[in-house]
């Protein structure tokens, strides 16, 4: 009998030594983009760890683009899945997930000390569904060197570019050597390159939940970027190019001007770079005597609703939206911070200098239109930049296309 | 009690088999039912009952993104769906791939069939080159296709500077990527065509042959009179399930072009994903997919006939 008692003791005190620590930590999974630095961002989460005991965070990443990311987390959260705690999504997002339910709000959190292009993102009906991980825009990326070469100032308008883009090639005689390279690929960079030229007439897409497309002009839109494929400015198979592959492109030394986001710079100073030095980064150019527009980015945190872990998944969605974090991950991973005073910091400007002049461009950058059905949207323009690049429609049926189906989807 | 178990047990045994298995003494037809539920009740939850709930949601609105509850909309998804052109040309786009790819990877298969049943010394190499594209997953073979393509980088391009003409970039046209794509469908499908025929022809006993190289039956009468007639059986299984998978065409169309330019090259199945993956909207999804299941009852239908009218 006494060994009985003894065995059942022994049995239940190894029980509860295997389970005690699985009851006091707290395991959190969180998606982080694959292209945005997650390996900058495990560095965020050790101190996180290290500071909350009991708290491990593990990080999972999968596809490459925006749109294979978006089309994961679609089916993690049909299907109710609580095996994600923490969801970092794409600025055009966090509507659309709040509509789903899938997303948990924030009670009484102080919006004001993000940008406010991030808070308007982020509220939706007067709920803040979201938190800020990082701002983005769309920049000019230059080749000093070359300019330099031939005496050209960065372009201010895209006929400027242009003619900068002729007089290189004409004195480069690189076959290699392409003038600009932006996204015609139907990605959803290809609504940002729709958008930029569009803005730029001072016309909006969306004002206060209703359409107010602009059919002219959408055709000039679209016929600045055929132009550029057909007079040479742009090379031929434009509509293959993604964003990844204009970093790539402009990385190898074969393009004199790129259209991207800032994490491309970091790209651009790396030790693979062609170009490491040789790199100016300036506002984008206007449509003749239009506005500088760019088109606002950004990632945000979300709380999925089918967490288990509601609070303490909240409480690090606070942490990583911090003014602190927002600095680490612009001086490591040159991610823009949500914050105007982190534009100004020593540590931020030492390791990325131009982020002095960018939060001009973050300020004043336009928001794609904010709706659950952004997707459709999204799908409407790119699909049909992507044709008129191709080839396959003209700029006027293009434009007359969008209207026509946007009409549909924002009703 | 031992002695009324033991009457009981000395009656049943008068009897046959004890009375509580009577029930197990099942008639051939309800012998049949017990032993077919296992797989019918398996089947019935993976395959009937998905199928049905997908008709049940087509009636409904049911969009994700809306935030409201579905309701019933009867056949408006339907509607909907005539006055869409998208559906209209992914509709077209899947038709037209089908009529190509599937004589194509016929004709190529049984090409194909009849070298790797040549006398070889050694057949392995040639039965597993056979079999490697049929390996090899579809998104992979889209994948590797995409840059053989690619107008810059793609040894398709490549071999054409070679020879002297100019390179063609292949997705900036709708038709040299349907070109494209249908090439790459052919590839990766005719594999099963010749598997499933040269099965067949190994079933084709030798003596025929020898029979009619005796009566002075040249090669080709003999593949006409005796080889394709006696395959036919093999042929229309193939053709049953490569045309059925040709309607479903999904992977190789969404690596290699992502349906660009435009709509130009999606496919049915495409816009079934991205309404339901992308867009949320179930509804209409599953009206769509709906569609799609129609359609390939109706091949299935037409195909099993006309196998049944041979017989």
């Amino acid at each position: 009998m006494n060994t009985r008692i003894l065995a059942g003791a022994l049995a239940t005190a190894a029980m509860l030594a295997f389970a005690a620590p699985a009851f006091a930590d707290t395991d959190l999974k969180i998606f982080v983009s694959s292209q945005h630095q997650p390996d900058v961002w495990r560095k965020v989460l050790d101190k996180y760890e290290a500071e909350n005991p009991g708290v491990k965070v593990a990080i999972e990443t999968g596809g490459n683009t925006s749109e294979a990311q978006a089309q994961y987390l679609n089916t993690v959260m049909s299907a109710k899945d609580t095996n994600l705690d923490v969801l970092m999504l794409d600025v055009i997002r966090p509507a659309q997930y709040a509509a789903a339910g899938w997303t948990s709000a924030f009670e009484g959190k102080d919006m004001s000390v993000y940008l406010p292009a991030y808070v308007e993102a982020n509220t939706v009906d007067g709920k803040v569904v979201a938190l800020p991980a990082f701002a983005d825009a769309m920049f000019l990326y230059y080749r000093k060197d070359l300019l330099d070469k031939y005496g050209i100032t960065p372009p201010k308008t895209w006929d400027e570019l242009a003619a900068a883009a002729k007089k290189v090639a004409e004195g480069e005689k690189n076959p290699d050597l392409q003038g600009l390279s932006f996204q015609g690929k139907a990605i959803e960079g290809a609504v940002c390159t729709f958008l930029l030229p569009y803005w730029s007439q001072g016309k909006n897409l969306v004002e206060n939940g209703k359409l107010t497309f602009d059919h002219d002009a959408a055709v000039t839109a679209l016929s600045l970027w055929k132009g550029f494929v057909d007079d040479g400015t742009a090379k031929k198979n434009i509509a293959e190019v993604a964003t990844d592959d204009t970093r790539k492109e402009f990385q190898a030394g074969s393009a004199l001007f790129a259209v991207n986001w800032s994490y491309a710079w970091t790209h651009f100073q790396g030790a693979e770079s062609a170009v490491k030095g040789n790199v100016g980064v300036t506002r984008l150019p206007a449509l003749g005597s239009g506005e500088q527009a760019s088109c606002l980015g950004g990632w945000e945190w979300g709380v999925s609703a089918y967490s288990t872990h509601q609070d303490e998944a909240k409480k690090l969605v606070e942490y990583l939206s911090s003014e602190d974090v927002s600095v680490f991950m612009a001086a490591n991973g040159s991610l823009l911070p949500t914050y105007a005073d982190a534009y100004k910091n020593d540590e931020v400007l030492k390791a990325v200098p131009w982020f002095a002049d960018a939060l001009q461009v973050v300020e004043t950058a336009k928001a794609r239109p904010v709706t659950p059905r952004y997707n459709e949207v999204s799908e409407v323009i790119r699909t049909t930049v992507n044709a008129v690049l191709a080839g396959v429609t003209t700029p006027e049926d293009g434009a007359s296309q969008i209207e026509a189906r946007l009409k549909r989807i924002l009703r | 009690m031992s002695t009324t178990s033991t009457l009981n047990a000395a009656s049943s045994a008068d009897r046959g088999p004890p009375a509580w298995t009577r029930w197990l003494d099942l008639g051939d037809r309800a012998l049949a039912v017990v032993l077919l539920a296992p797989a019918a009740i398996l089947l019935a939850l993976i395959i009937v009952y998905p199928v049905l709930r997908l008709g049940y949601t087509s009636f409904f609105s049911l969009s994700l993104t809306s935030g409201l509850p579905a309701e019933f909309v009867g056949l408006e998804n339907y509607s909907l769906m005539l006055e869409d052109p998208v559906f209209w040309e992914t509709t077209w786009n899947t038709v037209l791939i089908t009529l190509i790819t599937v004589p194509g990877a016929l004709l190529v298969g049984l090409a194909l069939a009849l070298l790797a049943n040549l006398p070889f010394g050694v057949q392995w190499p040639v039965r597993l080159s056979l079999l490697i594209p049929w390996a090899l997953p579809l998104s992979f073979a889209g994948l590797i296709f995409a840059w053989f393509f690619h107008s810059e980088y793609g040894v398709v391009n490549d071999v054409l500077n070679r020879l002297g003409f100019e390179g063609i970039i292949w997705f900036n046209s709708p038709n040299w990527a349907f070109a494209a794509i249908c090439l790459t469908i052919i590839w990766k499908t005719s594999s099963f065509m010749a598997l499933i025929i040269l099965a067949g022809l190994q079933t084709i006993p030798r003596s025929l042959y020898e029979a009619a190289d005796v009566d002075g039956a040249g090669r080709v009468r003999q593949f006409f009179e005796i080889t394709l007639p006696l395959l036919k059986p093999s042929i229309v299984v193939a053709l049953i399930f490569r045309t059925i998978t040709a309607l479903q065409t999904f992977d190789i169309p969404y690596m290699m072009t992502g349906g660009g330019p435009g709509t130009s090259t999606a496919t049915l199945a495409m816009y079934i994903h991205q309404n339901t993956v992308s867009f949320l909207d179930l509804g209409y999804g599953s009206a769509l997919a709906v569609v799609m299941f129609a359609l390939s009852m109706c091949v299935t239908a037409v195909y099993l006939r006309a196998i049944r009218t041979k017989e």
